[in-house]
């Protein structure tokens, strides 16, 4: 790897190696430019540093100190979080969905949250871009939406909790498909096909899942990129209206790395932190936050579940968790008291989980706990991956409290509103009805879980109303961009990485095309 | 070439094709079946067909013969345990879910693969009809017998373009069996057509057989591929491709050839 000195500024240093600051860092080496990537943790080798262990696995979580509040807490730390090079790809469920196209303009064609500033078909081809660069295996026909190219591997086998989506969508009229997953159903250069391990969420340890750590960042330092790992950047510095570098800890020590721009790339959270905590003479109220909407309308996604016991042995953890997915309520507004769409999968929890699950989400203990976990190979359950819409009273704020880097922590503000909460009640009935009809019994609502992060540096046409514009980039300050899931003006009902991974292709194509007509 | 060959030839390369289609189903349904855990006990079926036709056929080809009766209860039973396996995978492929039918096909037990059982018992059985008739009627079953190889061939060839299809042709290889037999198929029905032997179908049909055997290779290779390679090859060989599918091409290609054999001595004596 080749490494930067800190005595000269490099064209770029990105602050996260996730979904948004992996794929820049690929994609801007490549058209030649100097890179750091920094992340706050480590470099992860999985075939060396992986165990088949969910406690150990923890070590892949942002578990630093945070403050939630708010009417819903969220529940931070695993599937809304990642302290690893390549950021959350590395425990990500692999799910790559395209938003619906009218979800980018949901004020215009729907009539609520807020439009994106880009054009589908735009987005069209940058997803295309992402599917190939993840080898994605999806369906040979996807049921919805607008004629999408050939997903570039083919979908992997079906294990029985996803025949039981498939059974009940068919009891009840509606399309399924295989979900496309960023895991390998065939070779791939020195990648081996999925073995279907089942630890997916807690990191791959095969490199089967084409995560940013595998994909976009050996690309990256093969265009010469340099990936600077547990360092954690703790301010952005400032001069006459410009960044000028990222301060930075790592080996125990603040460090300087001039930069002539920074992307910031650290997800819904540490995004909008970072930027407040940057807050200088110039900036009093922090960095890009003009519009005064630096960590407001932060927008999880509703991950309600439900799940039942079935005669037949199930064996739900086998294989990626969630093999079949039905989008059919992202795509069909009729039938509905409420905004927004939610799609919903097919589920393999793995065994700590599942023990979490049964005893916070049913209030199992003691015996009954251990007696329901021993019917696991009977349980099946299906999960909803569902819209919130954008509030301002959701946000990211900074407390008063330092962290171990002596940084003030986040804190996370969250209720979920009515619109939400008559979503939950669709979803909850609909999947109960379909898992009803596969002849599941003893089924239970688990209600409270969310996932994924969201909306807090959102991206827009007017400077008003938003932190960054079309191309991602400040309104405030021009050589400051921001590129993760926080440029998000809504969140639609599907897993947000590969919109994320598409949004940061079409960033690195704005970059270029700005810096070949400034030359 | 202009030596009328040996009626013995054309019967031993028929026979030779029934016995190599017939090697390639008992090794491969014993790997399958064999991760399938003989669920069902018919599962077994196959392998005793398949392995009675391996002896049977291969004892023709060499110029034995086991008698006629055991050929007769071979090749027909070879053929009755492909179409009732035929039909079992079938219904393995149909009870499951599949959402735009392609799941089922790409992961069910193979919907083509019996059918090469069957295809082993005919070759079988015209293996026994040309030994057992008088020479100058065996030239009529030339062009029928081209048409059952063409037939399998590009029957093998949608098996293998699908399972390729499955594999995302990720190696520029796995378009060979998908270009070269059905040239060779398509050559071997023009002429049965025809009536007339080409050169150019003798090079097909024979760069078939070659590219059974090579693909042989391309699979053990393919198995390697996967984790832990073929250090881990309990588990390997049932998850990457089919090692022993391949000759399949050949068993066709070979019986081919003698059906090219026959064309050519129809016409010497027919003019």
């Amino acid at each position: 790897m080749r490494s930067y000195s800190e005595t000269e500024a490099v064209d770029f240093v990105i602050v996260g190696t996730g979904a948004g600051g992996g794929t820049l860092a690929a994609r801007l080496a490549e058209a030649g430019f100097s890179v750091i990537a920094m992340d706050a943790g480590p470099y992860w080798r999985p075939l060396e540093d992986f165990a088949s262990d969910e406690t150990h696995q923890e070590k892949l979580y942002w578990t630093d100190e945070r403050i939630v509040d708010g009417e819903h807490p969220i529940k931070l730390g695993s599937n809304n979080s990642g302290k690893s090079v390549g950021g959350s790809t590395v425990h990500f469920a692999m799910v790559s969905l395209r938003f619906r196209p009218e979800h980018f303009k949901a004020r215009t064609k729907l009539g609520y949250g807020a439009d994106w500033p880009v054009d589908w078909r735009e987005m069209w081809r940058y997803y295309a871009e992402v599917e190939d660069a993840l080898k994605i295996a999806g369906p040979v026909r996807y049921p919805w939406g607008p004629h999408r190219g050939r997903y570039p591997y083919r979908a992997h086998p079906l294990n029985a909790a996803a025949e039981y989506l498939a059974r009940g969508a068919e009891a009840l009229g509606i399309d399924w498909t295989e979900t496309p997953l960023a895991t390998l159903s065939a070779p791939r250069g020195k990648a081996h096909p999925c073995v279907y391990r089942g630890f997916c969420v807690t990191g791959c340890s095969t490199n089967a899942k084409q995560s940013v750590l595998v994909t976009w960042l050996p690309r990256a330092l093969a265009a010469g990129a340099e990936i600077r790992d547990l360092a954690m950047v703790g301010q952005i510095e400032t001069k006459n209206g410009r960044v000028t570098g990222v301060q930075y800890h790592r080996e125990g020590e603040w460090r300087f790395q001039p930069a002539r721009n920074v992307i910031v790339a650290g997800y819904a959270i540490e995004t909008p932190r970072l930027l407040l905590n940057s807050a200088n003479g110039e900036f009093p109220n922090g960095l890009a936050n003009s519009s005064g909407l630096v960590g407001k309308n932060l927008m999880v996604q509703l991950n309600q579940a439900v799940w039942g016991i079935v005669e037949d042995e199930v064996r739900s953890y086998k294989g990626p968790p969630s093999l079949a997915i039905s989008e059919h309520w992202n795509y069909e507004d009729r039938g509905k008291d409420y905004f927004g769409g939610w799609s919903y999968m097919s589920q393999g929890p793995l065994p700590i989980t599942w023990a979490r699950t049964l005893s916070g989400g049913r209030g199992l203990w003691g015996q009954a706990l251990i007696d329901e976990m021993a019917r696991v190979n009977h349980s099946v359950g299906l999960k909803m991956v569902g819209e919130v819409l954008p509030d301002e009273r959701n946000r990211v704020t900074l407390a008063d409290e330092c962290d171990q880097y002596g940084l003030r922590i986040p804190r996370v503000t969250f209720a979920f509103r009515d619109n939400e909460k008559a979503m939950i009640r669709h979803a909850l009935d609909f999947m109960d009805q379909s898992l009803a009809a596969t002849g599941a019994t003893e089924r239970w609502q688990e209600s409270d879980d969310t996932c994924h992060l969201n909306g807090t540096a959102r991206m827009g046409n007017d400077p008003a109303t938003s932190v960054v514009n079309s191309d991602c980039r400040s309104w405030d300050i021009p050589n400051l961009w921001i590129c993760d899931g926080s440029i998000f003006p809504t969140v639609g009902g599907v897993n947000p990485s590969l919109t994320i991974q598409a949004m940061a292709c079409r960033t690195a194509d704005r970059i270029l095309l700005a810096n070949h007509e400034a030359s | 070439m202009e030596d009328v060959p040996s009626r013995n030839l054309v019967a031993s390369l028929v026979a030779a094709g029934a016995a190599t289609l017939a090697s390639s189903v008992l090794a491969d349904s014993a790997l399958e079946h064999y991760r399938g855990s003989f669920r069902n006990p018919a599962m077994v079926l196959p392998l005793a067909a398949a392995g009675l036709g391996i002896v049977v056929n291969a004892g023709r080809a060499l110029g034995r013969d086991e008698g006629r009766s055991i050929g007769i209860s071979s090749h027909v039973g070879s053929m009755g345990v492909g179409a009732t396996g035929l039909g079992f995978h079938a219904y393995n492929i149909l009870k499951r879910p599949t959402a735009g039918g392609m799941n089922g096909l790409f992961y069910a037990a193979p919907a083509g693969a019996p059918a090469a059982l069957i295809l082993s018992g005919l070759l079988g059985r015209t293996a026994d009809t040309l030994r057992a008739r008088p020479a100058e009627q065996r030239d009529a079953i030339g062009r029928p017998l081209a048409v059952i190889c063409a037939v399998g061939l590009l029957g093998t060839v949608a098996e293998a373009g699908l399972l390729h299809f499955r594999g995302a042709y990720h190696n520029p290889f796995m378009w060979l069996p998908i270009v070269l037999p059905p040239m060779a198929a398509t050559a071997l029905a023009r002429d049965a057509a025809s009536g007339s032997a080409h050169p150019m179908t003798q090079m097909l049909l024979g760069a078939t057989v070659a590219l059974g055997l090579v693909g042989v290779g391309f699979h053990i290779y393919g198995v390697a591929r996967n984790m832990g390679g073929w250090r881990n090859w309990r588990q390997n060989i049932l998850a990457g491709p089919p090692v022993p599918a391949p000759p399949a091409f050949t068993g066709l290609a070979l019986a081919g050839l003698g059906a090219l054999l026959l064309l050519r001595q129809r016409k010497e004596h027919h003019g």
